[in-house]
């Protein structure tokens, strides 16, 4: 007799109370069988389709088990939830009667697959919770199957079907709602399928589909809400090539995150589309700075004073005033540089105004420098600094005296006292040591900082 | 290689090793010998996270930098492209791709962009018809990196010009991004605080995706208690003053990129006995600044006034460690001596670097010039004349100095006096526009538009108070042992630190007033953590709050938080993490607009 069939006849003596238990027991011990007796109980119990056969047995096996110290009770446990499993599906309603060995062989998920192809959905999520299976290989993909399914399902309303859905799948872990949607799309219901994407927290999967569903402005302002860049871009590109240029523009004006990625991108490559874009908005300011920087690609100076004089009627509708009259003084310089470049060969184009007149005192043109000077309104003291220290390092001391006599220096020239005439040497020492910021401050000059 | 990186409160050096993973994935992807194309750009933050050693090890063989034009030849089956995002490139990329093809070459092209793949750039691609080319397209997500092992940087140069002046938030979403990629790292951040509108995009964009990963629970244990978002333009004031630190000085006058400093190598020409001396070397001198330097994790941070008395206390103590060889009697001794030779050595050398810097800094510090200009900003600082022209700033113009100090010093009164009279900013803007060109009517208004430059608006002033309330200017700030952050600025204390510091304690609640008056929202979310990982904090254990400063942070601002992490009753230990690590100039750089004429 085999030692499991012998622990079998030992529990039931012992049910019934008699020591015969003890003597098979005893018997299975002696021959150091009683491990391999739980075993073949377990095993035997596992091969029954009756469910009360099974109980026995197990019972069975558990009774052989507390006589031993240290035996695994995996098996055991394993089998027993197992059996579980397969009794549920045995029952008549489902009809799977599957063997405990094709059970193994095909294993738990192709089970709980064809579960779900024959929409036992409940039984099969109460399996996977049952054998704590993973979310992701269990629950989820259950649910997703459902779903799927649920999205078909003509006669229930989109509200209705959303709402079962989301209440169903909640968060859980790896269903993705936006294959939901795709699914209900595929179905032709884009009403549900738009109101399952809601439910949907990756924007990177929500934008795509809303775009293949023709709902770009829904497809723009997730994307913006995500805040992926390159998902509005994405999103922005499809707009462009699919809507008229005004419409697109009118788009892109009620998403304003959009529309200065766009401005982002016109700006690398689309000049001539900033323009209009900035002229769309009656953005006069942005106009003028694009403007200006336009002009500095020009290569001929016409065009150049062309683009200039554009932004100079932007910066006035923007009501920018210092704008306009500094982008007009640079046209005047401009002019002012071509016509002395054209007449004296001076090489002024492009310099600053005050590099301008630097350059003309160096070539001794003082009346030119001078009428800059007054053109330009250049402040006294910049002008004064500008025109003493370029005639001393000239030498130029009868310039410098006629210049010193012609009105009251506002940077001071000298310590008190000292004599005009003897202004040159002192000031020339001065500059040559290069030590014009010391001097202001140490109060050698104390009459430098003195206001006008 | 990159020991000093897990020396910190935080081990940074787990985010490295990951990176160098991914990095060794994608290679391995590419079998075969390999050539590695690179938009020049990235060669310093890369060379942080890996040196060619490793490349090699995985048969890379030759780089390039990515230029016009043809490739270089190299005999080698991959050509791998490592880019940056930007069409530009892409046009580069193609011509290459495009000229390889003509000679019929049988190699593999790869892209790897960093930090992230582009569909605007793969279009581009698809357009200049090389998209097929393409074996593999990948991204190599590189948002923060270690710098030091308390610092971590996007070295997102733009990132304040396309937040503030673009209205373009890409840098916040790898802002957010690279914060997502550190949580997985080192366990979910419980609390979040911010101040200022990026902070709160960065916020929102966290949480949300934390939503994406719904499920996934975290079972890291927290490393950071607490995060605090900051945006730079809550305080625009900071990065405009000269910084006074050690380290930010060196900054200041030679720019420190990527951990290296490129030197005059006068100072630095070996001095050998009985040689006669060579020529002197013409190349910059080129260091690795980091805590991994024994001498210069110690001075860095000091107060440069600290320095010199930090330096000559070294020094002694090296050349007594050099005297104890006439100690050394036994041949233990003598082996013991011995043994510790590298490392002084090692020290020797160290110190007479630092000392050639503090010289080269020293003459600098000590210049009128450098005194005269620290003057004016400290007037401004402290709100004296912030409301007239500036006559210092007048003279400047005058006699040309650089650009960038004259816009920095009117940016700064600017901000200080919470915006110029119409007629003071105008009078500043004619000066500059005459003086250095109308071209940079662009950059004038750039700054305007990121609030630097503004004309006052209404007459309030609240200025004074936030200075008062805060303590940002601290009348006797000690520079040889310091007790308050305002060392860092010989008596200003950066706003933005304080603001950090107050929030440790007592709380912001005590300062809500002033946090009305700076720009932007402030706000305070917490995350759940999964249940058992709630940390158990032992008694007299320091939290750890992680400072991210939106738009750049200085080297001063670091050194504040260093200063506070190291204070004894503090209780709080910070790590630092930036978009950029900045200075007044190179910031104001970054938002100067130059075009350049064509016609000439």
């Amino acid at each position: 007799m085999a030692p499991g069939a012998l622990l079998l006849e030992a529990h039931r003596e012992y049910e019934k109370s008699s020591q015969k238990a003890d003597e098979y027991l005893r018997e299975i011990k002696e021959q150091g069988m009683l491990a391999e007796a739980v075993r073949q109980c377990v095993e035997a119990a596992g091969h029954e389709y009756d469910s009360n056969t099974q109980k026995s047995l197990l019972r069975a096996a558990s009774f052989g088990k507390c006589f031993l110290t240290d035996f695994s009770p995996e098996h055991f446990v394993a089998t027993c939830r197992e059996l579980r499993v397969l009794n549920a599906v045995r029952e008549c309603s489902v009809g799977l009667p599957l063997t405990h060995t094709q059970f193994k062989q095909m294993t738990l998920q192709v089970l709980i697959d064809r579960l779900v192809y024959r929409q036992f959905y409940q039984l099969a999520i109460e399996i996977c919770r049952y054998l704590k299976i993973p979310d992701f290989q269990g629950v989820s993909r259950v649910l997703k199957h459902w779903a799927a399914c649920k999205v078909q399902q003509k006669e229930l309303s989109d509200e209705a079907i959303a709402r079962a859905v989301c209440l169903k799948v909640g968060d859980s872990l790896g269903v993705s709602y936006s294959h939901i949607a795709a699914k209900a799309f595929e179905c032709g219901r884009t009403e549900l399928a738009i109101k399952l994407l809601d439910s949907e927290a990756r924007s990177g999967e929500q934008v795509p589909l809303l775009l293949k569903m023709k709902r770009s402005q829904l497809a723009l302002s997730k994307a913006v809400e995500s805040g992926d860049t390159d998902l509005v871009y994405m999103v922005v590109t499809h707009l462009k090539n699919e809507m008229n240029r005004g419409d697109f523009f009118m788009t892109l004006r009620n998403q304003p995150v959009a529309l200065s990625l766009y401005r982002q991108f016109c700006k690398l490559q689309e000049q001539e589309t900033l323009r209009d874009l900035y002229n769309q908005d009656d953005d006069h300011q942005e106009l003028a700075n694009y403007y200006v920087a336009t002009s500095y690609r020009e290569k001929r100076l016409d065009s150049r004073l062309s683009h200039l004089q554009s932004a100079v009627d932007e910066y006035n509708k923007a009501k920018n005033e210092f704008a306009s009259k500094a982008t007009e003084d640079e046209m005047r310089l401009l002019r002012f540089q071509k016509k002395l470049d054209d007449e004296k060969g001076a090489g002024l184009m492009g310099l600053s105004l005050q590099a301008t007149m630097e350059t003309l005192l160096m070539l001794g043109l003082y009346k030119q420098t001078d009428q800059l000077y007054r053109d330009f309104k250049v402040p006294d003291k910049r002008y004064w600094w500008l025109k003493l220290k370029s005639l001393a390092e000239k030498e130029e001391w009868e310039e410098l005296e006629k210049f010193s006599k012609s009105k009251k220096s506002p940077i001071g020239y000298l310590v008190g006292g000292s004599s005009p005439q003897l202004a040159p040497t002192i000031l020339f020492d001065f500059f040559n040591v290069k030590n014009i910021s010391c001097a202001s401050s140490s109060g050698l000059c104390g009459g430098l900082h003195q206001e006008k | 290689m990159a020991a000093h990186l897990s020396y910190g409160r935080v081990n940074l050096n787990i985010l490295r090793e990951a990176a160098r993973k991914e990095l060794r994935e994608f290679l391995d992807k590419c079998a075969g010998s390999k050539a590695i194309v690179w938009d020049e750009y990235l060669t310093g933050p890369f060379g942080l996270i890996a040196q060619y050693s490793l490349l090699k090890e995985h048969e890379v063989e030759k780089m390039f930098t990515l230029k016009t034009g043809r490739l270089p030849s190299a005999d080698v089956k991959n050509i791998i492209f490592f880019v940056r995002p930007r069409l530009e490139l892409m046009d580069i990329i193609a011509e290459n791709v495009f000229n390889e093809d003509k000679l019929h070459s049988t190699r593999d092209f790869h892209i790897l962009f960093v930090p992230r793949r582009s569909m605007l750039c793969e279009q581009r691609l698809k357009e200049q018809g090389v998209l097929g080319s393409f074996i593999n397209i990948d991204e190599y997500i590189l948002d923060l990196i270690p710098y030091d092992g308390d610092l971590l940087s996007m070295e997102y140069e733009s990132a304040f010009r396309e937040c503030y002046l673009e209205n373009d938030q890409t840098s916040l979403y790898h802002t957010a991004k690279g914060l997502m990629t550190l949580q997985a790292l080192y366990g979910t951040i419980p609390q979040i605080y911010g101040k200022g509108e990026c902070a709160r995009h960065v916020a929102n964009m966290m949480l949300r995706m934390k939503r994406e990963f719904a499920g996934i629970q975290n079972q890291i244990l927290p490393v950071f208690d607490t995060l605090l978002l900051l945006d730079r333009n809550v305080d625009l004031l900071t990065p405009l003053a000269t910084q006074l630190t050690y380290e930010g000085l060196i900054d200041e006058i030679y720019g420190i990129t990527n951990g290296y400093v490129k030197l005059p190598p006068e100072k630095f020409a070996q001095k050998k006995q009985g040689e006669a001396s060579k020529d002197l070397p013409t190349e910059p001198k080129k260091l690795q600044l980091n805590s991994a330097e024994e001498l210069y994790a110690e001075i860095r941070d000091k107060n440069f006034n600290a320095v010199g008395a930090a330096l000559s206390k070294k020094a002694k103590i090296i050349s007594a460690a050099f005297e104890e060889r006439h100690n050394a009697k036994t041949v233990g001794e003598i082996k013991q001596f011995v043994s510790q030779l590298p490392h002084m050595q090692a020290a020797r050398s160290s110190l007479a670097n630092h000392t050639s810097i503090a010289e080269l800094i020293k003459d600098i510090t000590t210049s009128e010039a450098f005194f005269d200009n620290l003057t004016v900003e400290q007037e401004f600082m402290t709100g004296v004349d912030t409301d007239k022209v500036n006559t210092y700033i007048e003279d400047r113009i005058a006699q040309k100095d650089p650009l960038i100090k004259i816009l920095r010093l009117v940016c700064m009164q600017s901000v200080c006096n919470n915006g110029l009279k119409q007629k003071v900013l105008d009078h500043y803007k004619r000066e500059i526009l005459q003086t250095y060109g109308y071209e940079y009517i662009l950059t004038l208004n750039n700054l305007e538009k990121g609030g630097l430059l503004k004309p006052q608006t209404s007459s309030r002033n609240n200025n004074p108070t936030i200075r008062k309330t805060l303590k940002l200017w601290m009348e006797d700030a000690n520079e040889q042992n310091p007790n308050d952050i305002s060392y860092v600025y010989s008596g200003y204390a950066p706003l933005s630190i304080r603001l950090t510091q107050l929030l440790a304690r007592p709380g912001w609640r005590s300062i809500e007033e002033v946090l009305k008056m700076l720009p932007g929202p402030h706000f305070e979310e917490r995350q759940q953590l999964p249940a058992g990982l709630h940390k158990k904090r032992q008694q007299g254990e320091n939290r750890t709050t992680l400072v991210f400063f939106l738009g750049g942070v200085t080297y001063a601002e670091i050194a504040a938080l260093r200063f506070l992490s190291q204070m004894e009753d503090s209780g709080m230990e910070y790590v630092i993490a930036t978009t950029k690590l900045i200075n007044g100039a190179s910031w104001i750089k970054s938002l100067m607009d130059t075009p350049e004429a064509q016609m000439h």
